[in-house]
């Protein structure tokens, strides 16, 4: 009879198709935690804190060249900086990006789940996963992680950014701890800095020269390096645009033809324009009379 | 009955010859490892017949479509699997082959009380950092040829129904040059060689057709089924290498 790998192999995947059930079966992922519902006195000591690696700020947005997705590059644990070049947008598929804020062990293997659960389903099912199907699995996969978002190890509310070939949009979309998925017309940010950038993009938005759907990319990506520079200022885990470390923000697009990084030397480029163009005191400390 | 030697050699000679019958008709698949990937070609008239398995792995099969299916699914898994838990560069073709799939398509057509699997594939994988691309055919008793272990690998590979047609493709190919090719200039040439492949499917012997005879032949039989192309895109950005080229 047949044994190993290839017992009931091709059955089980037709009638099922789930990557992550795959990797169960093989012993490759664990059962998902079981929600303790209080956080433990564990999780809440201080000294803990110390040990719990968080990735922050991270943004996008809508504009006329598809859909923008930044992150700063800072990790941060308590009031320590771990790294500060990490990768916090991460490429799922040609089409698709997950930027993601919250514990980067668990963002990361989210993001490598996901990037196999789609190449799975389309090697095996001979077909794209659809848009929806897509969105719901990091839904699944949050929600797989509640347990270990209840105890405070291992919280991520990650976005979600894409294009939709099938109906020829842009989309975007943020989560919740839950996995709750929302889509939004304009913009979404995450992470500890999040409250900063967000009021950068609401008021570029409703009251700039023009609104974001409208801004060519020059000016996209001029905009994610202010408010990720904004959020900086406001929160220390955010890393902002380090110019002395000459660490940039990770600014990738995602539009029809595919995911494109931009290279650093056009974010430096943009960034030191900016300053020139700017009025000489406005980033500088103002001496007090 | 199994209990006698005899008894079990006739059995699995019996089930040879009932697979070898069915898989007789199958229409012939060739691979050539070229200068932008590996190329796989076939006509095929009512199913697909090459598959994505994995980022540097296609496979192309004839037989029956739900034992392909099978296979195609459990080598996939495999694959996955492995990629996943380990890293991309983990998976390996020749492993998968040779600890996965030959010892349950061995085990399958040697249990003569269960139903062996009635496929024949042909598995590409490209070879990495200037490695040479390795080609795999394997059977449906799980034997397995691969075109390396010479001081030049093949740089084709065939399958077909019948013995004779695959003896055929392979003259037919041997003692061409591929390594500058495109995969664009190889695919006549692949092509010419799903021809002969198929022309000799209904012979038992016989030397290769001529030329005129294998362009017309082509020419029908592209008229009743359609042209099947894939490539293992060496000189793709992504992982995922494999791609179907549109006609």
């Amino acid at each position: 009879m047949e044994t190993g790998p290839l017992r009931n192999a091709g059955a089980a995947c037709a009638a099922m198709p789930d990557f992550t059930e795959v990797l169960r079966r093989h012993g490759a992922l664990p059962e998902p935690t079981q929600i303790a519902a209080p956080p433990t006195a564990l999780a809440q000591d201080p000294l803990l804190a110390g040990l719990r690696t968080q990735a922050t700020t991270i943004l996008a947005f809508k504009f006329c060249g598809g859909v923008l997705v930044a992150g700063d590059r800072r990790a941060t644990a308590g009031n320590l900086v771990v790294y500060d070049r990490a990768d916090k947008v991460l490429e799922i598929d040609r089409h698709s990006l997950m930027a993601i804020a919250g514990v980067p062990a668990t963002a990361w293997e989210m993001a490598r789940t996901l990037e196999h659960s789609f190449q799975f389903y389309r090697r095996s099912q001979l077909q794209e996963l659809s848009m929806d199907g897509k969105v719901r699995a990091l839904s699944k996969l949050l929600r797989e992680n509640l347990g270990m978002a209840m105890q405070g190890v291992g919280v991520v509310v990650p976005l979600f950014a894409a294009y939709d070939l099938e109906e020829a949009l842009p989309r975007l979309y943020f989560y919740d701890v839950m996995g709750a998925n929302f889509e939004v017309a304009d913009f979404a940010a995450s992470g500890s800095g999040s409250p900063s950038v967000r009021a950068v993009l609401q008021y570029a938005n409703a009251y700039g020269p023009r609104p974001l759907a409208k801004m060519n990319e020059e000016e996209a990506v001029l905009l994610a390096l202010r408010a990720l520079d904004t959020a900086a200022e406001n929160d220390t885990a955010t890393g902002g645009v380090d110019r002395h470390g000459r660490v940039y923000p990770l600014v990738k697009i995602v539009n029809p033809s595919g995911i494109s990084t931009l290279p650093e030397a056009l974010l430096v480029k943009a960034y030191q324009r900016d300053l020139q163009s700017l009025p000489k005191n406005a980033l500088t400390l103002v001496e007090i009379e | 009955m199994t209990e006698e030697p005899y008894r079990w050699v006739e059995a699995i000679a019996n089930r040879r010859e009932y697979i070898e019958n069915q898989l007789a008709a199958g229409s012939p698949i060739a691979a050539l490892s070229c200068a932008d990937g590996v190329l796989f070609v076939t006509v095929s008239r009512h199913q697909q017949k090459l598959f994505e398995i994995y980022d540097r792995i296609a496979m192309g099969g004839i037989g029956h479509p739900g034992d392909i299916e099978r296979l195609r699914m459990s080598a996939i898994e495999v694959a996955s699997a492995e990629g996943f838990s380990r890293s991309a560069n983990d998976v390996s073709l020749r492993r998968m082959a040779a600890y996965s799939l030959s010892p349950v398509l061995k085990n399958a057509f040697e249990q003569i009380y269960g139903p062996p699997f009635l496929a024949r594939m042909l598995f590409a994988e490209l070879g990495r950092n200037g490695e040479p691309d390795l080609l795999l055919r394997l059977d449906y008793d799980g034997s397995f040829h691969t075109n390396s272990g010479t001081a030049a690998p093949e740089r084709f590979a065939t399958i077909s129904g019948k013995e004779h047609s695959s003896k055929m493709m392979t003259q037919f190919l041997s003692g061409k040059k591929y390594a500058h090719l495109t995969s664009a200039e190889a695919l006549p040439l692949a092509l010419d060689s799903w021809a002969v492949g198929h022309l000799t499917l209904a012979r038992d012997e016989g030397e290769i057709p001529s030329q005129e005879e294998i362009a017309a032949h082509r020419q029908e039989q592209l008229r009743a089924g359609t042209l099947e192309a894939v490539l293992l895109d060496r000189r793709s950005p992504a992982h995922a290498t494999f791609r179907t080229l549109k006609m």
